[in-house]
């Protein structure tokens, strides 16, 4: 029975010491010790979330980079298709440009070589009527002793120089 | 229980293995015992005046007393003499435990009852120095006994101790690994919180709980590993006292029903879902719920208190056994002792354990009645 007794003394001090003991660490020793022990996993839950962040951030930028080295492989090959479609259209409209002087001169030359012609037969036609006139006359000075026998003959010629 | 325990943490097989060897060993000594017992009935008339008296040591070192007895040499008995602090009828004594002399005698007509319902405690004698005084009103005695010193030492000790680990948290780089005593106290601390807070309260509410809850788990926890030393200022059955535990019962009782929320009371006194029949005329359900308020504190104290006086019984059963075994025949309590050594040993790394698994159980319990003071107001 003695062991199951409660001594209203040792009660009396128990309570002072573990009241005073209780007080004591809830102010010096629990509560900085549990706001350390907290700062610490809010510091850390900190830091797991940051690297989470920065991982996706740059998973973005590899993704943004690749999006853009493809871009910019994009525009590389349209340049280079552009490029190639100016040239060719430079150098297709430059044949046609030559090609263009090249049937004008030759309108030009021909035009030219009409005129001269033309003119050759012109100066031609000139001389034959200066010639004709020549023999004309000779042949006249000749038969015009006998006019009326030959004048039917030349207007006969002059006729068939016409037609030439 | 103990195995159950032990068998908690660990290897489970081998633990399982080592309680079987222990078990037989204790099988063993048991069968010594009986056998001993048998022989001893036979020579029981030259034996008796040799024999200690192993039940009274026992219960006498379990017990509270007003001295502090260190250790004897030849017959001198060195014992600190602790100071008695009476009021008694407007009267107000202090005095040294010397005077009553290991309670053969008398001081100022107080005195140490050998017997009766006060035996061990201090009563107002006759003037013959040992009649009990009929007529003696009640003493109020705040003596400052073997177990109140022992409280002390081991609250400066815990002051000592956890300011020292504090004052370093204050200085501390929050983001640095703890070191030294912050490294070895945090685990624990946060096993406390975790597995025992947390756990048991809830994580939103666990916060206003965690330094009564720290403070019980390691005084709980120091005291008992205090008590395996065997010799000054250890070896003082701390939380083996039912007073102690009485009060840490209390502590909890007050801490549960000072923060009990609205949803508590309404549980108590009018549990709902349930039929009224069962709340009127008579109060079945409030006058359970009422028991239940006061019953889970008085489990508390009941199973530390026990747990602790039972280990330290057994392990002074075992140190007595070979002086009591001794006192029959020198070969009988020279063979005794390396059995009882190894198996003092044993015990006292079981002891270890038990002063841990005590604190958490003591610990976990009052979280959970905290937990069912502070419900989610859900109903």
């Amino acid at each position: 029975m003695e062991l199951l007794m409660p001594g209203l003394g040792l009660i009396f001090w128990m309570t002072v010491a573990f009241g005073i003991v209780l007080f004591i660490l809830k102010k010096y020793a629990w509560e900085p010790i549990l706001q350390v022990m907290y700062a610490r996993e809010q510091q850390l839950e900190k830091t797991f979330t940051d690297a989470k962040r920065i991982e996706h951030e740059m998973t973005q930028l590899d993704t943004m980079k690749s999006t853009k080295i493809a871009e910019a492989e994009k525009a590389y090959d349209e340049m280079i298709a552009k490029a190639h479609a100016d040239a060719e259209k430079i150098i297709s409209e430059a044949r046609e440009k030559a090609a263009d002087e090249a049937r004008e001169i030759g309108e030009k030359t021909e035009e030219m070589i009409e005129k001269y012609k033309e003119e050759a037969f012109r100066q031609i036609k000139s001389q034959i009527s200066a010639l004709s006139m020549d023999i004309a006359e000779k042949v006249l000075t000749e038969e015009l002793s006998d006019r009326n026998r030959n004048s039917h003959y030349v207007s006969k010629l002059l006729d068939e120089i016409k037609v030439n | 229980m103990i195995i159950v325990s032990v068998s908690l943490y660990g290897d489970r097989k081998m633990v399982r293995h080592h309680c079987r060897m222990c078990l037989l060993a204790v099988m063993l000594l048991f069968t010594h015992l009986a056998a001993y017992g048998a022989e001893r009935d036979v020579t029981a008339g030259q034996a008796e005046k040799y024999e200690l008296d192993a039940r009274k040591i026992i219960v006498d070192h379990v017990l509270d007393s007003y001295e502090w007895h260190l250790f004897d040499i030849g017959d001198r008995n060195v014992s600190i003499y602790l100071p008695v602090i009476l009021f008694y009828e407007n009267g107000f004594y202090l005095f040294s435990s010397k005077r009553l002399a290991h309670g053969t005698k008398a001081y100022k007509n107080f005195a140490i009852a050998q017997e009766g319902p006060h035996k061990g405690r201090i009563i107002r004698v006759l003037d013959d120095g040992s009649t009990p005084d009929p007529h003696a009103s009640y003493i109020v005695d705040l003596s400052i006994t073997k177990t109140v010193l022992a409280v002390f030492i081991a609250s400066l000790l815990i002051c000592l101790l956890f300011v020292k680990v504090g004052a370093k948290y204050r200085k501390a780089e929050t983001y640095h690994t703890p070191r030294g005593l912050p490294l070895f106290f945090e685990p624990i601390i946060m096993f406390v919180r975790d597995h025992i807070a947390i756990l048991a309260i809830g994580p939103d509410r666990y916060h206003r709980f965690m330094p009564y809850l720290l403070t019980v788990f390691f005084f709980i926890f120091i005291n008992n590993l205090l008590g395996l030393v065997p010799f000054f200022p250890g070896g003082v059955n701390v939380t083996g006292n039912i007073s102690v535990t009485f009060v840490l019962a209390m502590f909890t009782f007050f801490t549960t029903h000072w923060y009990a929320n609205k949803s508590y009371w309404k549980h108590m006194f009018n549990m709902p879902g349930v039929p009224a029949f069962l709340k009127f005329p008579i109060p079945v359900m409030p006058v359970i719920e009422i028991a239940g308020a006061f019953i889970k504190p008085f489990t508390l104290m009941i199973r530390l208190f026990a747990n602790m006086t039972a280990g330290h019984m057994v392990i002074l059963s075992l140190t007595t056994l070979i002086f009591v075994l001794g006192s029959v025949s020198m070969v009988m309590g020279y063979s005794i002792s390396p059995l009882a050594v190894l198996f003092l040993v044993f015990l006292n790394f079981l002891k270890i354990l038990v002063s841990f698994l005590q604190a958490y159980i003591f610990t976990l319990f009052s979280a959970f009645f905290f937990g069912m003071a502070v419900p989610k107001e859900s109903h």
